[in-house]
Order: C-alpha cells, then structure tokens, then sequence
C-alpha cells in the first residue's frame, strides 16, 4: 500500500469512527432507499404493540393496532392513561372516544398517512437543507434496527432520527431532534408485532358508545388556488409557497388568507386576517409546534409550524404586501 | 448508558434499590438528562405491563429528590391563571435554582405519570409565553390560535406529514372544543340539540 492510500484508509476509519458509520453498512442501501422501504413499510405492514410517547420529559404509553385491508386503513390507539382516549380509523372516518366525557368526535382524515408516519410521503423530496446518513445499527423492542438521521443545515428547522427495523423497513422509534440534539419528542415502540393477523373485532371500541353524545368536525370553507398580494421578503432558505388558500374557520365570520410554506420536510402556515382588536399570544408552543403573531398594517399576521420558535418568527416578520 | 446502570435503573423500578445506591441514583439524575428520560420510559413501560396505576420507585425517588433540596417539600412550577381554566395553560419552569430545576423537571415528569390527575399535561394546552407588555393567554371556544394550530395540522397533513404526536394534539385541541360546547349545552338546551349530531 502506498503511503497516501494508507492515509486515505485510515482517514476514512477514523471518520467512520468519529460520526459512528460501522464499515460493515458500507454496502448497505442508500438512505434514500431505506426511506423508500419506510414509505411502503407503514402502508402495508399490519402490526400490533406498545408504543411510548415522551414529550418535555412527559412519558405516555399508547395501545396500537393497525391494518390494511383491501387498500383501507383500519387503525385502533388507545392512550393508556389520562383520560383514556382512544382513536378508530376506518378509512378515512375517525372517531375519538373519550370514556369519561362519555362523547365521540367524528372527524375526516384524507390523507393517507398512517399514525406513524412522521414524514413526508415518498413522491415529496427534501432539497439541500437536509443530509441523510446511515448512522449505526441499534436494537428497539427486540428487533435489530437501522438508525437514519436527517440533519438539517441550519437552525430554522428540526432534525430527525428513524430506527428502522433491518428485516422489513418499518420505523420502531423516532426523534424530533432540536437544537443541542436533544430529542424535542420521541415515539418508540416497547414490544412490535409485525406482519401480525389481526381480527376486526380487535379494531372495535372498548366501550359501548351507543349511549355517547356524539359531534360532527366543524367544518372550514376553504377556497383554494387563490392569489394573494401577501409575500415573504426574507425566507428561510429552503421554504417555499406550497398552496394559497381562503378559510372561514368555525364559529368566526372571518376570512383568512393561508400560505403554506414548505421546505419538503417542514412546514409552516401563514395566517393574515384583518386585525379586530382581540388579543392573541405574541408567542405559544404546542408539542415541537410553535407560532408567532404580530400586527401589520391594520392585519393580523401569525405563523404556525412544527419549527423552531425563531423560524416562525422569521416568517411572520417578512410577511409583506407587494 | 452502561449495562450496570440499566441494571440499577431497572431494580429501582422494581423498589429493589438499596438506600444508599437511590442516594447515587438521585445525584445522577440530575445530572443526566438522557437518564431521566430513560427512567421515564421504564416507569411507563413497567406499568404497562403490569397494568399497575403505580410504580414502586416512582415515589421513592419524588421523596428523595425533595430531600435533596433541602427540608421543605419543592414548590411545584405554579402556571399563570388562565382566562378559561378549561383551556389547561402550562407554563415552562422559570426562576429556579439550576438544581432545583432539574430536579423539579423529574419531579413533574413522574407525577404526571403516577397522578394524572395531579398535574395538566404540557402537550394538552397552548404554552403561552410572555408578550411584549405582559402575558397574554388564548382563550374560548372560539380562540384563533387554536383554530389556526388545527387549520395547519389538516393542510399539513394533505402533504402526509402528520405524526401521531401531531394527530394526539389536534385530537387534544378538539377535546377543548367539546368541553367548551357541553357548557354551552347546560346553559342553552335548545342550542344543545343543533350543536350535536346522533
């Protein structure tokens, strides 16, 4: 071996050593691939287990069943504490039963996102404010697991971490990942059953809910496609406008202009409605959600989305009228 | 985290710790922060399993930390009162000794999984943080920011991003929406049966 080919093998030794990449996932898929098999994963693999939820320290234990059957969702949570919530999927129809309001709230879910899914579908592509990498190989609920990281490039967005299970792709445990790498919210399964034959019944409410008060989603008028004269003069690089709409939101008679942001990965909503006087939090937080509200010209500007406090900053202060 | 302090954290789950190893527990606890949130898991994991509304440890160690902290017990993060008590506002720790911060953060984190009750969830409400002249809170059935934190949940989710973490605060937010209508139903019978669907 020539003395440069040493020093590039043992410069790459000690890289792998320094970012945790084991030489032995040197042949191993690309990450982009790995996201695919993680897409297709959660769509067809039916599976029943425990699932713990931590949020600011905050630890909660969920009951999940799920299935595909004939194309369609049917997906049972049941949170194991607090008020015992549980969430029916079938199809695109949900119910909320929560036992001891004794109520049921019937909502619609169009997407075709499953529970777990913690990213973008596949045919949605994240551009170059993101690396992906193989990290190292790990073990969650048993099962011999694949860590992929998406690092963001800079501080206006979240980073992730999937362990993805080595046999079939489906994603055991999964971190929100903010500033100082500390996990902002994590989702790990503590016992999976993959691939697992589940019954209908299984998929049934625990609780008579005949005798429950039932309530319909309140509905938004929304009218897409619309053009606005609202512009962001400083985005964070990447975003970018996704969709322009008009909403009545409930119980309000006002409209409001929304501009969905999007780098491929995260988003965040723009909100500008004529300002009525009534005050609304300068700051709020909701889970790794976070939004900002300012006054300009006579309109009520705030932005919401699952970014770090200062990118929604950002956002809400560029807005501009052209 | 060695296999020797997964052992420890497991038998102080299991109340099997001896005082003096709690003790050591205790100190490095607050400390270590990925600790912490390993021990949550293995408190909600044990409980799970053994269908248990308690875990041994869990009070042990509350006990232990407030001895730590001096002879009365902590004060717990007390939250600003909100407009609608119903809209169960949480409000980050602020202005406590570094120590006592860490050490209330375990508290807290544990209380809320062995007294539901105890405690309002963080992710069940809007943290609200201070405005430019004071501290400023959402509030009514009909408040803004909820609507436009549900709003971008649903056009987010048009693009399948949507996580169950997502999923269970929207489902939280609208569980206000609910509570707030049963009060409008006590009030006003005759609204009650337009406002409800069978």
């Amino acid at each position: 071996m020539q003395l440069g080919e040493f020093r590039a093998a043992t410069a790459c030794i000690t890289l792998a050593g320094v970012f945790g990449v084991s030489p032995a996932l040197a042949d191993d898929r690309d990450p982009h691939d790995w996201l695919d098999r993680m897409s297709n994963a959660v769509q067809t693999i039916n599976y029943e287990g425990t699932v713990i939820r931590l949020e600011n320290g905050v630890s909660e234990a969920l009951k999940v069943v799920h299935t595909v059957r004939d194309g369609v969702i049917h997906e049972k949570v049941i949170v194991q504490e607090g008020n015992g919530l549980e969430i029916i999927r079938n199809g695109n129809e949900v119910h909320c039963i929560l036992p001891d309001r004794k109520s049921v709230l019937v909502e619609e879910w169009n997407d075709q996102s499953t529970l777990f899914s913690t990213l973008p579908s596949s045919d949605i592509r994240f551009g170059n404010e993101y690396d992906v990498a193989i990290v190292r190989r790990d073990r969650v609920a048993g099962r011999k697991a694949l860590i992929l990281a998406i690092r963001p490039h800079d501080g206006y967005r979240y980073g992730h971490r999937i362990w993805l299970d080595l046999e079939t792709g489906f994603p055991l445990k999964t971190q929100l990942i903010g500033e100082g790498s500390e996990a902002i919210e994590q989702v790990k399964f503590a016992d999976i059953d993959l691939d697992s034959d589940i019954q209908l019944s299984a998929l049934k409410p625990s609780y008579s809910i005949d005798s429950f008060q039932w309530y319909a989603e309140p509905r938004r008028a929304v009218r897409r496609g619309i053009q606005t004269d609202w512009v962001s003069d400083e985005l964070p690089r990447g975003f970018a406008a996704v969709s322009i709409q008009e909403e009545q939101l409930p119980d309000t008679e006002q409209a409001v202009t929304h501009i969905l942001y999007s780098d491929g990965l995260a988003n965040v909503s723009v909100f500008i409605a004529a300002a009525d006087g009534k005050k609304v939090a300068k700051r709020s937080r909701v889970g790794g959600s976070n939004s900002y509200s300012l006054v300009n010209g006579g309109y009520r500007v705030t932005a919401v989305g699952e970014v770090p406090a200062a990118t929604v900053e950002q956002i809400a202060r560029s807005m501009r009228r052209k | 985290m060695n296999d020797a302090i997964k052992m420890q954290l497991s038998a102080f789950v299991d109340d099997e710790l001896s005082d003096n190893e709690t003790d050591l527990l205790v100190r490095r606890l607050g400390q270590d922060r990925e600790l912490r949130q390993q021990v949550a898991e293995y408190l909600a994991i044990g409980r799970v399993m053994r269908g248990q509304p308690q875990v041994a440890g869990s009070e042990r160690l509350r006990e232990r930390i407030i001895a730590e902290l001096g002879d009365g017990p902590a004060e717990e993060p007390q939250a600003p009162a909100p407009a609608n008590p119903r809209l169960r506002l949480w409000r980050p720790l602020g202005g406590f000794a570094v120590a006592a911060t860490v050490a209330l953060v375990a508290i807290v984190g544990l209380r809320q999984m062995t007294g539901p009750d105890d405690i309002v969830p963080a992710e069940a409400g809007i943290t609200a943080t201070a405005e430019d002249t004071g501290y400023t809170v959402p509030n009514g059935p009909d408040d803004l920011l909820r609507q436009y934190y549900l709003s971008h949940g649903e056009t987010s989710s048009e693009l399948g991003a949507n996580g169950i973490n997502a999923r269970l605060v929207s489902v939280q937010l609208r569980e206000d929406v609910i509570v707030d209508r049963e009060a409008e139903d006590d009030s006003d019978p005759a609204e009650s049966e337009s406002a409800t669907q069978p």
